[in-house]
């Protein structure tokens, strides 16, 4: 027995002490790993030859060579929960980006954020006109420009981001949020009165202001608070142009300030752990009451300098989840989206046609059911059907250019069977079909055929939808997922045969994941895509235009990664996609000088390797080697015997540049230290 | 002697798990996680470390959970017998709303309160299927890797951003997170109650109202729009003239088929020819999304001014 009892404290004591030492050794070993570590990675890229199209957003379109600074800075105290993170991007870049974060966890926090967002059109654009990109602007009065000067179009957008939030209670919480952003730039803009070429200036500054309170508790949540927002127009809301020496102007209005205050409340609260209800309530109240500057060049006698504009727009959604029985899980949702128009009706324009300010009004109302039930070996089928009405302001007075619709209403059904927790085979099949009908057509003031044509967004139409997905995971290290979706939509042509009268999607993708061993995978993927929509015409002459349009994108991406040796990675991945678009239509629509539509193909190819070489525990060496190509036969830009395009006949001369083959080499060496 | 033997025993792991809480405040780790991490070391299992790193792991914030928070007790997981009482991975078999549960305990608040009533709540979508808790980065929550995240099931998304007008989601200036809640029960997940209205918040210049207003703008701007990119310049989801044909079928030049003239007209009126080429039809109708006019000529009502 003493014996035992020894052997058994020996070995007691040798456990805790064991115990001890590893729990004491494993946490001690936590300490560093547990710790956010933060990075400073800074280098230089270059490309070899300008890419204006891939180079749109990403401050990279010329041929140069960019410095590289990225920070992502984190100290935090773990006894008192306390955060400084700095995190940037693309410093010294166009598309830069900083953000700084101060909290205590649980307690109080604020962050501040810069974004600066350039877009660069892909167009050089060589023009005579003068003041390119300001409110007064005269265009080249003779055929071809005499010293046409090149330019480019873009805007930025600089953004300051705040937040602040303030922990009140244990279940209490405020939140700030403040984004202002300002937006300068050009873009191209028309004349208005004649295909000319003009410039929209762009200068402007949109503000958000998002407080509010938000409660936390066991069974309830509620959030509720304001939410405000205003557009500033400051480039003064009219631009000018005049052709050539002509003293004639022609005056084109610009978006004015508008502004919109939202008062919101959202909650949910929980019956049992597996019954639950929401809700949602918000009143808008929008505004815009600018004064018109066109006004000041001609109005109507007696109509105001301003439209007083309102918008009020309020929103109840009701939500309700439960689960009855063990196996049968139920969701239901009512919604009510209530936008009215209360601008005054006012006439501006009294000649030949008259015409009206034209305020515009929705209501949509929804409601839907959805039921899942659990089936054997980890099948569930779930049915649902959803009601959607919406009814639209019918225009009191003033021409109608388009057959109009008071009302619209849609019935969707959906029944899906889906498998999922298999450790093999998961995956649904969908079907879904919604059917939309209305109220009678209001005749337009156009006559046939416009009172012939359905338009796109009232007209009857059934729509069927099927997407089946299977996920296989035939072994640890192989997966696929395979992906098939059909939809089509029928515009019921009735008694009107114009417009669109039907749509077609065809969606097929595959994915593959292939580990190789602990070390090294694979990555694939392929998807095509095929679009077709058909709709008719009735052009002058009774002569009928049967339009079928189509596009197929082709894309696949091949991937793979490893650890050549234990300092050593190594990446490569080349990506394509490419779609080409058709246009076809009938024949009697062309002559010897107004030629049909080629078809259109879109290629851009990326070829990329990466090696990462751990220099130390601290320092790492990253290498990128990339080549992208992009190819455009686009004809936007150019007439039938692929010129470019001139604006104008006698006047103008403008002409966009465009580059079809834009092949660019990438080289970048970045190093990443690690603290 | 048995009840000797269990007391010295039980005796033994008190002391060695003191010694471990020790050290856990001294690191400022969970106390409770103490017996996890015996096993589930740093140094044995470094992929779930990670949460260390990250606000869940700051046990100074008494809101943080610890491992039995998440994966249950476990009591027999911890005897050697079978896997915790609940797991995330791919191959779990805890169901969805169990694991979800766990999640929403603590994250329900917010635009997370009509989690149970989305699209993805109501298709099964675990949090654990996009958010990756043990890493010390969520590759989700960053603008550069969401989409990775989002696109492993959106098929559809993933062609259409590498069109050649797209937003700037490929550059890493916007995510899926931009226009898209995913725990919200908005339509379509929008981050605002209607598409227009998240489309306002960085395009509030086609707000108005104006004077003249364009019925489908007002209505939907995806109506015209597809915002994941598409072939066609400004997103439009077909060309001009063919997109506003889909409404407007006047005898004249609306009518207009899809053509390109051979080479520059040197005079007279292209109205009739001027529909496809450059801007289409916007190359007159300007202000397509809205007109403030008030000249006295019916042109300002068609938003060619």
């Amino acid at each position: 027995m003493m014996n035992s009892l020894n052997s058994t404290g020996r070995f007691t004591a040798l456990s805790a002490i064991l115990v001890s030492a590893i729990g004491t050794v494993a946490l001690a070993e936590d300490t560093p790993t547990s710790t956010p570590d933060s990075s400073i990675t800074f280098g230089v890229a270059s490309w070899s030859v300008a890419r204006t199209q891939q180079g749109m957003f990403d401050g990279m379109r010329d041929h140069d060579t960019y410095g590289l600074l990225d920070l992502d800075l984190n100290k935090r105290n773990s006894t008192t929960g306390t955060w400084f993170t700095l995190k940037a991007q693309n410093l010294g870049q166009d598309h830069r980006e900083i953000r700084i974060d101060a909290l205590r966890q649980g307690s109080i926090g604020g962050f501040l954020e810069y974004t600066r967002t350039p877009y660069d059109s892909p167009f050089t654009i060589r023009t005579g006109l003068q003041g390119f990109g300001t409110s007064r602007q005269i265009v080249n009065g003779t055929a071809t420009p005499t010293n046409p000067i090149d330019h480019s179009l873009g805007t930025v957008r600089d953004m300051i981001h705040a937040g602040f939030y303030k922990t009140l209670s244990p279940s209490l919480e405020l939140k700030v949020d403040i984004k202002s952003e300002e937006k300068t730039g050009t873009r191209a803009y028309g004349y208005g009165s004649a295909a000319l070429f003009l410039t929209e200036p762009i200068n402007s500054t949109t503000r958000q202001l998002e407080t509010a309170i938000q409660y936390t508790g066991t069974n309830l949540q509620l959030s509720g608070g304001y939410y405000g927002s205003w557009f500033d127009q400051d480039n003064g809301g009219m631009i000018t142009a005049t052709t050539g020496t002509s003293a004639t102007a022609t005056y084109l209005s610009q978006p004015l300030s508008n502004q919109a205050h939202q008062l919101f409340v959202d909650g949910g609260y929980s019956f049992t752990p597996s019954s639950r209800a929401t809700f949602k309530v918000s009143y808008t109240h929008a505004t815009q009451d600018e004064h018109l500057p066109v006004w000041d060049v001609q109005h109507l006698t007696g109509v105001p300098s301003s439209l007083d504009g309102e918008i009020n727009t309020t929103l109840v959604q009701l939500g309700f989840s439960a689960r009855p029985l063990p196996k049968l899980s139920i969701t239901a949702q009512a919604r009510y989206h209530d936008m009215n128009d209360d601008t005054p009706v006012r006439q501006y324009v009294d000649t030949a046609t008259d015409v009206w300010n034209t305020p515009q009004s929705f209501t949509k109302t929804s409601g839907k059911v959805e039921a899942t039930y659990r089936l054997p070996k980890n099948y569930s089928l779930i049915g649902g059907v959803e009601y959607y009405t919406q009814d639209r302001s019918v225009p009191s007075i003033g021409d109608l250019y388009v057959p109009f619709r008071s009302r619209l209403d849609e019935m969707t059904y959906k029944i899906q069977l889906r498998r999922s927790l298999s450790d093999t085979v998961n995956g649904s099949i969908a079907y879904l079909y919604s059917d939309r009908t209305g109220s009678p057509m209001t005749e337009s003031d156009e006559g046939n055929p416009q009172n012939q044509l359905n338009p796109i967004n009232s007209a009857d139409r059934t729509r069927d939808k099927v997407r089946g997905s299977v996920n296989w995971d035939p072994t640890e290290r192989y997966s696929l997922q395979f992906l098939v979706e059909r939809a089509r939509d029928n515009y019921k042509p009735n008694s009107n045969p114009y417009g669109l009268t039907r749509g077609d999607f065809w969606l097929f993708s595959v994915d593959s994941t292939y580990a190789v061993n602990d070390t090294w995978n694979l990555t694939g993927w392929y998807s095509y895509e095929h679009m077709r929509s058909r709709q008719k015409e009735l052009r002058s002459g009774n002569v009928p235009n049967d339009i079928h349009l189509g596009e197929i994108t082709n894309a696949f991406g091949l991937g793979v990664r490893g650890k050549v040796t234990a300092k050593l990675s190594l990446g490569a991945d080349v990506e394509q996609s490419r779609s080409d678009s058709r246009y076809k239509q009938s024949p009697a629509s062309f002559t010897a000088t107004f030629r049909p539509l080629p078809e259109v193909t879109n290629r851009l190819t990326r070829y990329k390797v990466f090696g990462i070489c751990d220099l130390d525990k601290n320092m790492s060496l990253r290498l990128d080697l990339g080549y992208e190509r992009w190819h455009t036969d686009d004809w936007t830009w150019e007439f039938a015997n692929g010129t470019p395009y001139i604006y104008g006949t006698t006047t103008d001369g403008t002409t966009f540049l465009v580059d079809p083959d834009q092949n660019s080499v990438y080289v970048a060496a970045q190093f990443t230290c690690t603290f | 002697m048995a009840v000797l033997h269990r007391a010295i025993t039980t005796l033994g792991m008190a002391l060695g798990l003191l010694s471990t809480t020790a050290s856990a405040a001294q690191t400022g780790t969970n106390p409770a996680d103490a017996a996890c991490l015996i096993c589930h070391s740093p140094a044995a299992m470094p992929q779930l470390s990670g949460i260390g790193r990250t606000k869940h792991g700051v046990a100074a914030d008494g809101r943080t959970p610890s491992c039995v928070s998440c994966h249950g007790p476990s009591q027999a997981h911890a005897s050697g017998n079978g896997k915790a009482d609940l797991s995330y991975s791919k191959k779990s078999k805890t169901d969805v709303a169990t694991r979800n549960a766990a999640c929403l305990s603590c994250h329900q608040s917010g635009t997370r309160i009509g989690w149970q009533s989305s699209a993805h709540g109501m298709q099964d979508v675990s949090c654990a299927s996009c958010h990756t808790v043990h890493a010390g980065k969520d590759p989700v929550r960053d603008k550069k890797t969401q989409t990775d995240t989002c696109l492993s099931c959106h098929k559809e998304q993933r062609s259409q951003i590498r069109k050649p007008s797209h937003h700037p989601i490929t550059e890493g200036k916007m995510a899926c997170s931009s226009c898209h809640d995913v725990h919200s029960d908005n339509p379509k997940q929008l981050i605002k109650s209607s598409t227009n209205d998240t489309c306002f918040t960085c395009h509030m210049e086609k707000r108005g109202p104006f004077v003249h207003n364009h019925q489908p703008v007002s209505e939907d701007c995806g109506i015209c729009h597809q915002p994941h990119g598409t072939t066609v310049s400004g997103l439009l989801k077909s060309r001009s003239p063919f997109l506003c044909q889909e409404c407007h079928d006047l005898t004249g030049h609306p009518s207009q088929p899809g053509g390109l003239p051979v080479q520059r007209p040197t005079s007279g009126s292209v109205t009739g020819s001027a529909g496809t080429y450059a801007r289409g039809c916007l190359n007159c109708h300007t202000n397509i999304h809205g007109g403030n006019s008030t000249l006295n000529d019916a042109t300002a009502g068609r938003f060619r001014r």
